[in-house]
C-alpha cells in the first residue's frame, strides 16, 4: 500500500499517511502539512490522491491552500513544486471548463485556469508544463493558433515533450492537417512509448481521416478493449465497410462501448442511427436526448439533432421535425461537414409549403453534392410550385441525366413538359415506362394515360388507343371496345334516346357479369372513350361514356360528351336531356350550362336560352366571359334574325347586346380610352336612316374582340389538355374542347359579318389586339380580319397565312375561318384563282367538301371572276349537298340568266354558244318556274313575285336570242363560208409569195452571177410578172372590204329584225334624256330592287330585308312590272346594261342591307365602279344607236 | 369478306359522278354499270373492264339519280331540273320524260316486279310512283305533317325527301329525309305506316336486305348507318365510323356484307354478322356519292362485284368475296 511520508519539523520521525486512507476531511491533512511545513511536493502528491479517489474537493481545497499567499511567501523559493501546484489547478479548472454545458460557468472556469497560469508564469516563464497547460487551455476554449503558438513554445525548447506533442497533434488534428498530426502522435509515442491510450486513439484518429482505414484499424485494436473511444472508432470503421457483417460487428461494438460509458455522445448517436433505420423511434429519442445531455461538441450535436428530426419526420410530424433540423443546422458551421440536416429541412419545408426556404435548403445540399438526384428532383418540384417551369425542367434534365435509370424522374420530366414540349414530353413518359419495364414493375396507370393523352393530342390515334388500352387493362369494357358486345335491338322511337340508356349494363348484370370499373380506370377510359370519338366510332365512345355513367353517375364531363355526341348528329332533343343530367348533379356547371343554351338556340328556343346563358353567367358570377359572351350573342342575333323584325325590340336587345360586349371587352381591356372610342367613334357622321350603323359595327367588333380572347384562353386550355387530364377532375377540358368549336363557328359568323359589313369602318381595334397578345392566333386573326377591312390586305394576308401555318399543328384546334378569311381577302385583291385554291383547300381540308356555305363563296368567286361554267358547277354541287336549301337554286338561276345575258352582249358570238345560252336560259327560266311554283308551299323565303319578274325577265332574254341564234348561225355560217374564201385567198396569197420570194432569191444569185444584159432581160421579165401580181392584189383588196360590208351589213340585218323596239328604245332613251330624271328614278328604283334581288343570293335562306323587299315591291309594284315590261320589250342593249348594273348589284350584294356597297371592291370606292359601268354602257349604246342611225 | 381493287376509270366523266348503279344482265349482254354526271350526262359501262359502252346526253344541270329497270332493259335517271329520263338501255331511245312539279327528283328506284318507279320528291314532301307501262302517275305517296304545324318554312324543308327503297317483296317503300326521319309505305294500299327515328341528318339513301326482307339499313350525314326493323319499328344496330356523311349504302346480293360511301372519300365494307367495319378502301380522292353491288344473274357472273363513283371524277370497281 502506497503512502507518503510527511517529515515532522526538526525531528527524524515522520508522519505516515496512507494514501487509500486519506481522511474525509482535507483540513486533516492540510493541518499536518502546514504544522509540520511539509515539502510541497507532498502536498501536490495527496491532492492528486484525492483527485484520483474522486474527492474533487479536497484536491481543490489542498491546492488551493498549496497555492495561496502563505505558502507563496513560506515556501517563495520553491519555484517548481509551486508551479506544479498552480498547473494542476490550471489543469483541473481547464478540465472543468471543458465538461461545462453552461456558457457562463464555462467561462468562469477557463477565467479562473487562465489566472492560475498566468501566475505559474509569473513565477517561471519558461516553465514548460505551464505552456503546455495553457496550450490545453486553449484548445479546450476553442482556440487553436494560439494553443499551436504555446505547443511551439514548448517544443522549441525540447522537442521531445511529449505532453506538448501531444497537445500539437491534437491542434494539428483540429486544424484538419492529419499528416502533420499523425508524425507528432508517432513522435510523441517514440519518445514516450508506453504513453496513454489516447496516443494510439489520435494516430487511429489521423489514419482514420487520412483514408488509412486498414492502420486505423490496427491502431484502435491495440487499444484497449474496454476503451469507449476506441471502440466506438472501431465501430464507425466496422460501420464503414458498407456489408451487412460489417455494420452488425460495429453495431456490437458500439454497443458495448454504450455498455462501458453510456455517455459516449458519438456512440449514442450512432446507436440512436441504428435504431431509427430498424424503426425504434423510442429509442432514438432517448439514447440522441441522452447523446446531447452529454456533448457539447457542435457537429456531434448536429447529428443528435439530425437523428431526432429524422425520427420526427419519419413519423410524420413536421413541425417538431423542422425544430430538431433547424437546430441541427444552427449547430453546423460548415454545411459541407454534415449536409443531411438541410436536406431534411428542405423536404420538411417543401411539405409544409415553405417554398423559398425549402428552396435555399436545397440549394446548399446541391452545392456540395451537384449531382444529388434526389435534390434535383425537390428543387424542380419547387420551382414547378413556384412557376419556374424552365428551372424546373432544367433540373429534371439534369437528374435524368445524371441518373438515365429514374423512371420516377423522367416521369416527372414528362409531366413538366407536357405544357411547353409534348414532343419530350412522350419521350420522357415513353423512356420512363421503357424503364418501369425493364425493372419488371408495373408501369402506373397514369403514365400510360398521359402517354395516350400525348399521342392522341399529336394525332398519334393508334399508338394513343395502344397506351390507353393497356393502362385499362382487362375489364368489362374490353368486350365493348372490341365490338364483340352486340348492340342491343330497341325501339326506333327508343333510340331517339339511345345515348341515355344504360338498361345495356343492367342486362350483363342481370346476366352474371360483373360490372366493374375501379376509380382509377374512369380516366383512362374517359381519355379512351374520347379517343374513339375523335375516330369517329362515336357508338363505342357512346357505350364507354355510359359505363362510366352507370358506376359514376356523377361524372359530369361524360354526360356532355354524350351530350356533344348527339349534337353533332343534329339529335338536339337527347342531348339537351344529357346537359340536364349534367345539370343534375351541378346546377351550376357554366359548361353544361353554356351547352345548354346553345342547344336551346339551335332549337329555336330563344326565351329558354336566354334564361339558360344568364344562369351561365350567374353561375360564375359573369366572371366566365363565356357565358356573357353567349347572353351578349343572344341579344346580338335576336336582334338580327329575320323573323318578327320589330324595330323597337330589336334596339332593346343590340342595346343589350352592345352593354354586354362592351362589358367583355372592358373587362379585357384596360385601356378606356380606346373602348370609348370604339363605342364612340370619333369623327362618325351617323345618318339616320344609317340605322345606327356605327354602333353595330362595334359591337360586332366587341364581340369579335372579345372572341378572340375568349379563343385565346379556349387556345390554352387546349394546350394544357395533356397535363390536365390526368387527374380525373381535369379531365372536363378534353371535354372543352367541343366548346371550342362553337366559338370558331361563330367567329366565323361574326368574322363574315365583319367582314362584308364594314370594310370601311374597321377602327383601331387590330393593332391593339396583336400587340396584346403577339402570339395570340386568334386574335392575329382577327386583327387580319380588321386589317383586311381597311384595305391594308397585304399585311393581313401575312396575319392569315401565319396563323394559319401555326393552327396547322394541333389536333383539337382547327380554324377553318383563317382559311376562309385569307380567301376572302384574296377575293377582296381580285385574285381569284388564289381565293378559289383557298376556298377549295378550306372545303377539303376542313369539311370533307360537304360544306355549302364555302360552295356558295366560291361560287361567288366564280362570278366575279366571270367563270360562268365554273360558278353554275359549284352551285349545282352546293345544291347537291344541300337539296332542301332554295336560295341556291335562285343563284344558280341567276348564274346562268347573267350568263346568258353576257353571252348575248357579246359581239361576236358562235351559233354554239348562243345555243348553249339558250339551253341555259332554259334552265334558268326552269329553276325559277320551280322555285315559283314551290313557293306556294312556302318552302323558302322568296317573294313570288321577285321571281316571276325573273322568270319573265328570263323569257324574254330567251325570245331575244332566238333571232341571236338565227343570227348566230348564219353568220357561222358566212364566217365558215367567208373563211374558206379567206383560206383559199390566204393559200393563193401564201403561194404567190412563196413564188415572189423564190424569184428574189434567184433574182439575188443571178444578180451576181449574171451579166448586166441578162439582168436588165431578167428586170423586164420581173417587171411583167410583177405587173400581173399586182392586178391580183387589188382584187383581194376588194374582197376583204366587201367582207366587212357584209359583216356590217349581217349586224345591221340582225339589229333591224328588232329595229322596231330598238327605235322606241331610242326614243326611250333620248326622252330619257329629254324628260330628265323622273324615269331614270324608276329605272334606280329598278336598281335597287335588282340589288335586293341580288342581295339575296349570297344570303342564308332567310335573308333578313326579305320583308323590306317585299315592302318595296309592294310600295312600287307597278313601276316594277312597268319597268320589266319596258325591258322586255327593250332592245339587247337594255339587258346589257341591266345586266351591268346586276352585275354590278352582284358584287355589291352581300349579307347586309345597310350596307349595300361593294363589299371589297377592286377600285378604290363604289362610286367610282358606277361610273366605269356608265363607260361601259356608253359604250355599248352609241353602237346600238349607230346602227339604228343608219337604218334611218 | 373481302373487297381487291380490279380496275379504276379516272376522269370517267368530266365531273363529278353522282350515281351508279348496276343495270341487270339480259339475254343478249351481260350486266351494265349506269353513272350519272354533274357534266349532264349518263354513261354505260361494260364489266369487268369497265369499257364505256356509250353516253347518254339530255339532261341539264347533273344528274343526281340513275336507276335501272329488273330486266335490264330500260334505265331512268334524274337530274337537278327536276325531269326524270326513262331510256332505253340498249337503245338510248327516250321511252318517257317524267315530271310532276313542283316537286324535284331525288333518288329513283324500280320496284322488285318492275311494274313501278319510285322517285323521291324532294321539297314536296312525298314520293311520286310512276306506271313502268303507261309511264302516268300512279300514286304520291306524302309524309304526314306533324301536327301542331310549326312555323311552315321549317318544316316544310325538314321532310323534304331524298331517298327511296323498296322492299325485296315490293310491299313496303321506305324514304328517307333531310331532317333524318324514314318513313314506311304499304304500298299496295298507298298508305303511310310510321315513321323510323334515329337519325336528325338528312338520309341519302335507304336499302332493304335482299335476304331478310324487313330489314332496312339507312345512311345518314351524321355519319352512322343504322339497321332498322322497318316492320318492329326497332333499331336493330348503329354503326359508327366514318368520318363525314355516309353518302350511299348497298346490301351484298347474299345479304352478308354491306358497303357504304362516304364524304370522308372512303367505301367501307362491314360485316353484318359482326356489325363492324371490316375493310376501308380509300382509293377515292373526293366523295363516294354512290356505291353499288352488282346483282347476280347473267352469264359467267358468279363472282360478286361491287362500284364505287365519287367526286374526283373516278369510277372503281372492286371483286367482292
Amino acid at each position: 500500500m502506497a503512502c507518503v511520508y510527511i517529515p515532522v519539523q526538526n525531528s527524524e520521525e515522520e508522519v505516515r499517511v496512507a494514501l487509500d486512507q486519506l481522511p474525509r476531511d482535507a483540513a486533516d491533512i492540510l493541518d499536518i502539512l502546514k504544522a509540520e511545513q511539509a515539502p510541497l511536493d507532498l502536498w501536490l502528491i495527496i491532492a492528486r490522491e484525492y483527485f484520483k479517489q474522486g474527492k474533487v474537493e479536497q484536491f481543490r481545497q489542498i491546492l488551493e491552500e498549496g497555492s495561496g499567499p502563505e505558502i507563496d511567501e513560506y515556501y517563495s523559493d520553491v519555484r517548481y513544486e509551486r508551479i506544479a501546484i498552480l498547473n494542476a489547478l490550471g489543469a483541473y479548472y481547464s478540465y472543468l471548463g471543458k465538461i461545462e454545458t453552461k456558457q457562463r460557468e464555462k467561462e468562469e472556469h477557463f477565467i479562473l485556469a487562465t489566472q492560475y497560469y498566468n501566475k505559474a508564469s509569473r513565477i517561471d516563464m519558461h516553465e514548460p508544463s505551464t505552456w503546455v497547460g495553457k496550450g490545453q487551455l486553449l484548445l479546450a476554449k476553442g482556440d487553436v493558433e494560439q494553443a499551436f503558438a504555446a505547443f511551439k513554445i514548448v517544443l522549441d525548447g525540447d522537442r521531445d515533450n511529449v505532453p506538448a506533442l501531444l497537445g500539437q497533434a491534437c491542434v494539428e488534428f483540429n486544424r484538419g492537417r492529419y499528416s502533420e498530426s499523425l508524425e507528432l502522435y508517432k513522435r510523441a509515442l517514440i519518445v514516450h512509448p508506453r504513453c496513454p491510450a489516447a496516443v494510439r486513439l489520435g494516430i487511429g484518429l489521423c489514419r482514420y481521416k487520412l483514408g488509412q482505414f486498414d492502420k486505423a484499424r490496427q491502431a484502435f485494436a491495440r487499444l484497449d478493449p474496454e476503451n469507449a473511444e476506441a471502440l466506438v472508432a472501431l465501430a464507425i470503421t466496422d460501420l464503414h465497410t458498407n456489408e451487412a457483417a460489417g455494420i452488425r460487428k460495429g453495431m456490437e461494438k458500439m454497443q458495448r462501448a454504450f455498455e462501458i460509458y453510456p455517455y459516449c455522445a458519438m456512440a449514442l448517436n450512432y446507436l440512436a442511427n441504428h435504431f431509427f433505420f430498424t424503426g425504434q423511434h423510442f429509442l432514438v429519442e432517448q439514447l440522441t436526448e441522452t447523446a446531447l445531455a452529454v456533448t457539447n461538441h457542435g457537429p456531434t450535436k448536429a447529428h443528435s439533432y439530425y437523428n431526432l428530426a429524422r425520427s420526427y419526420h419519419s413519423k410524420g410530424d413536421y413541425e417538431k421535425a423542422g425544430l430538431y433540423y433547424m437546430a441541427s443546422v444552427k449547430e453546423i458551421n460548415k454545411p459541407y461537414e454534415f449536409i443531411f440536416p438541410y436536406y431534411g429541412l428542405g423536404q420538411v419545408q417543401l411539405k409544409l409549403g415553405d417554398l423559398r426556404s425549402a428552396q435555399s435548403n436545397f440549394d446548399k445540399v446541391l452545392e456540395i453534392y451537384p449531382d444529388n438526384c434526389e435534390t434535383l428532383k425537390a428543387l424542380g418540384h419547387i420551382y414547378v410550385q413556384l412557376g419556374q417551369t424552365e428551372k424546373a425542367q432544367e433540373f429534371m434534365r439534369k437528374a435524368t441525366k445524371i441518373d438515365p435509370r429514374d423512371s420516377q424522374a423522367f416521369f416527372e420530366l414528362g409531366e413538366l413538359l407536357i405544357s411547353s414540349d409534348t414532343g419530350e414530353a412522350l419521350d420522357a413518359f415513353k423512356t420512363a415506362r421503357s424503364l418501369l419495364k425493364k425493372g419488371g414493375q408495373d408501369v402506373p396507370i397514369e403514365l400510360l394515360n398521359n402517354i395516350g393523352v400525348l399521342h392522341f393530342e399529336r394525332g398519334e390515334f393508334e399508338l394513343a388507343e395502344q397506351s390507353f388500352k393497356e393502362a385499362l387493362g382487362d375489364g368489362v369494357w374490353l368486350p365493348f371496345i372490341e365490338g364483340s358486345e352486340k348492340f342491343q335491338e330497341i325501339d326506333a322511337s327508343a333510340s331517339v334516346l339511345q345515348y341515355k340508356d344504360r338498361q345495356l349494363f343492367h342486362r350483363l348484370e342481370d346476366s352474371g357479369r360483373h360490372v366493374e370499373l375501379p376509380w382509377n380506370k374512369v380516366t383512362p377510359l374517359f381519355n379512351l372513350a374520347r379517343l374513339q370519338e375523335q375516330l369517329h366510332n362515336a357508338e363505342t365512345a357512346s357505350i364507354l361514356y355510359r359505363l362510366i355513367l352507370y358506376k359514376y353517375p356523377d361524372y359530369v364531363d361524360a354526360y356532355l360528351r354524350l351530350a356533344a355526341i348527339a349534337k353533332a348528329r343534329n339529335n338536339v332533343q337527347l342531348s339537351i336531356e344529357l346537359v340536364h343530367d349534367a345539370l343534375k348533379v351541378n346546377d351550376k356547371c357554366p359548361n353544361a350550362l353554356s351547352m345548354l343554351g346553345e342547344l336551346e338556340l339551335k332549337n329555336d328556343d330563344w326565351v329558354k336560352a336566354k334564361e339558360t346563358f344568364r344562369a351561365a353567367s350567374d353561375a360564375t358570377d359573369g366572371k366566365d366571359s363565356y357565358a356573357t359572351l353567349s347572353l351578349g350573342n343572344w341579344n346580338y342575333f335576336a336582334a338580327i334574325r329575320n323573323e318578327k323584325r320589330n324595330p323597337k325590340l330589336e334596339a332593346t336587345h343590340l342595346e343589350k347586346a352592345k352593354e354586354l360586349y362592351t362589358r367583355l371587352a372592358s373587362d379585357s381591356f384596360e385601356d378606356e380610352t380606346l373602348l370609348l372610342n370604339w363605342v364612340n367613334p370619333t369623327g362618325s357622321n351617323k345618318a339616320e336612316d344609317d340605322r345606327n350603323l356605327y354602333l353595330w359595327l362595334n359591337w360586332i367588333l366587341m364581340g369579335c374582340v372579345d372572341f378572340f380572347q375568349q379563343l385565346e384562353k379556349v387556345w390554352e386550355k387546349q394546350a394544357a389538355v395533356g397535363s390536365l387530364c390526368r387527374t380525373a377532375a381535369s379531365s372536363k377540358e378534353v371535354g372543352d374542347a367541343e366548346y371550342s368549336c362553337l366559338p370558331s363557328f361563330r367567329l366565323e359568323e361574326l368574322v363574315g359579318d365583319l367582314f362584308f359589313n364594314c370594310l370601311e369602318y374597321g377602327t383601331g381595334v387590330s393593332y391593339v389586339v396583336l400587340l396584346q397578345h403577339p402570339a395570340n392566333l386568334y386574335a392575329a386573326d382577327g386583327a387580319g380580319v380588321v386589317l383586311a377591312e381597311k384595305g391594308h390586305f397585304d399585311v393581313s394576308k401575312d396575319i392569315f397565312t401565319q396563323v394559319q401555318e401555326a393552327a396547322s399543328g394541333n389536333i383539337f384546334v382547327q380554324m377553318p375561318d383563317v382559311w376562309i378569311n385569307l380567301a376572302h381577302v384574296y377575293f377582296a385583291q381580285g385574285n381569284f384563282s388564289l381565293a378559289v385554291k383557298m376556298y377549295q383547300n378550306c372545303l377539303r381540308k376542313f369539311y370533307y367538301n360537304t360544306d355549302s356555305q364555302i360552295l356558295l363563296y366560291l361560287a361567288r368567286t366564280y362570278y366575279e371572276a366571270e367563270q360562268w361554267q365554273d360558278c353554275k358547277k359549284t352551285l349545282l354541287r352546293a345544291i347537291h349537298l344541300a337539296p332542301s336549301n332554295y336560295t341556291l337554286r335562285f343563284d344558280a338561276g341567276v348564274t346562268l340568266q347573267k350568263f346568258s345575258a353576257s353571252t348575248l352582249q357579246k359581239t361576236k358570238k358562235t351559233a354554239d354558244e348562243v345555243r348553249s345560252t339558250i339551253a341555259e336560259l332554259e334552265n334558268a327560266v326552269r329553276l325559277f318556274s320551280q322555285l315559283s311554283a314551290a313557293s306556294n308551299l312556302h318552302f323558302h323565303g322568296f317573294d313570288e313575285k321577285k321571281i316571276d319578274t325573273h322568270i319573265d325577265y328570263c323569257k324574254n332574254v330567251l325570245a331575244a336570242a332566238i333571232p341571236h341564234l338565227d343570227a348566230a348561225i348564219r353568220e357561222e355560217q358566212q364566217i365558215r363560208q367567208r373563211q374558206e374564201v379567206a383560206r383559199q385567198v390566204a393559200l393563193a396569197e401564201e403561194a404567190s409569195r412563196k413564188a415572189e420570194e423564190q424569184r428574189k432569191f434567184q433574182l439575188e444569185r443571178r444578180k451576181q452571177e449574171d451579166e448586166l444584159k441578162r439582168v436588165r432581160q431578167q428586170e423586164e421579165h420581173f417587171q411583167r410578172i410583177k405587173e400581173q401580181w399586182k392586178s391580183s392584189t387589188p382584187g383581194s383588196k376588194r374582197r376583204e372590204r366587201s367582207e366587212i360590208d357584209d359583216e356590217e351589213g349581217g349586224n345591221s340585218e340582225k339589229k333591224k329584225r328588232k329595229g322596231g323596239k330598238r327605235r322606241k328604245k331610242d326614243k326611250g332613251s333620248k326622252s330619257r334624256y329629254e324628260t330628265e330624271e323622273p324615269e331614270a328614278d324608276m329605272m334606280d328604283d329598278q336598281e335597287d330592287l335588282e340589288d335586293e334581288d341580288a342581295n339575296l343570293n349570297y344570303r342564308e335562306p332567310t335573308g333578313q330585308n326579305d320583308q323590306d323587299d317585299a315592302e318595296e315591291n309592294a310600295h312600287d309594284p307597278l313601276a316594277a312590272a312597268g319597268l320589266e315590261d319596258s325591258d322586255a320589250e327593250d332592245d339587247t342593249a337594255a339587258p346589257s346594261s341591266t345586266t351591268g348594273r346586276r352585275r354590278q348589284a352582284w358584287s355589291e350584294s352581300d349579307d347586309d342591307e345597310p350596307l349595300e356597297r361593294q363589299p371589297l371592291s377592286r377600285e378604290n370606292s363604289p362610286e367610282l365602279r358606277d361610273s366605269d359601268e356608265e363607260v361601259k354602257d356608253e359604250v355599248h349604246r352609241p353602237n346600238g344607236l349607230d346602227a339604228a342611225e343608219d337604218e334611218d | 369478306m373481302k373487297l381487291a381493287g380490279l380496275k379504276s376509270v379516272e376522269n370517267s366523266h368530266d365531273e363529278s359522278v353522282w350515281a351508279a348503279t348496276w343495270v341487270p344482265a339480259t339475254e343478249t349482254r351481260p350486266a351494265l354499270l349506269m353513272t350519272g354526271s354533274l357534266d349532264e350526262t349518263v354513261k354505260l359501262w361494260g364489266s369487268d373492264e369497265l369499257v364505256l359502252e356509250r353516253t347518254n346526253t339530255g339532261h341539264s344541270l347533273g344528274v343526281a339519280s340513275v336507276a335501272a329497270h329488273p330486266s335490264g332493259l330500260i334505265g331512268a335517271s334524274a337530274s337537278l331540273d327536276s325531269f326524270v329520263r326513262v331510256f332505253d338501255v340498249d337503245t338510248n331511245a327516250t321511252i318517257a320524260t317524267l315530271e310532276s312539279p313542283p316537286s324535284e327528283v331525288w333518288q329513283l328506284r324500280f320496284n322488285p316486279e318492275g311494274s313501278t318507279l319510285a322517285v323521291a320528291g324532294g321539297g314536296s314532301a312525298s314520293i311520286t310512283l310512276w306506271d313502268t307501262a303507261t309511264w302516268g302517275l300512279v300514286a304520291t305517296l306524302p309524309i304526314p305533317r306533324p301536327e301542331g304545324p310549326k312555323p311552315s318554312d321549317k318544316s316544310g324543308s325538314k321532310k323534304f325527301v331524298l331517298s327511296v327503297a323498296w322492299s325485296p317483296d315490293g310491299r313496303r317503300l321506305a324514304c328517307g329525309s333531310m331532317d333524318g326521319t324514314i318513313s314506311v309505305f304499304d304500298v299496295a294500299r298507298a298508305k303511310f305506316l310510321h315513321h323510323l327515328e334515329g337519325h336528325f341528318m338528312p338520309v341519302r339513301s335507304l336499302v332493304y336486305s335482299p335476304t331478310e326482307p324487313r330489314l332496312l339499313f339507312s345512311a345518314s350525314d351524321d355519319a352512322h348507318v343504322h339497321m332498322y326493323d322497318s316492320e318492329k319499328k326497332s333499331l336493330v344496330g348503329a354503326m359508327s365510323g366514318h368520318a363525314s356523311w355516309v353518302l350511299s349504302l348497298d346490301v351484298s346480293p347474299d345479304g352478308q356484307a354491306l358497303a357504304t360511301g362516304s364524304s370522308d372519300r372512303t367505301v367501307r365494307l362491314w360485316d353484318l354478322n359482326m356489325r363492324a367495319a371490316v375493310q376501308t378502301m380509300s382509293n377515292h380522292t373526293d366523295q363516294v356519292w354512290g356505291v353499288a353491288f352488282r346483282p347476280p344473274g347473267g352469264t359467267g357472273v358468279r363472282s360478286g362485284r361491287l362500284a364505287s363513283v365519287s367526286d374526283d371524277k373516278s369510277i372503281s370497281l372492286y371483286d367482292y368475296s
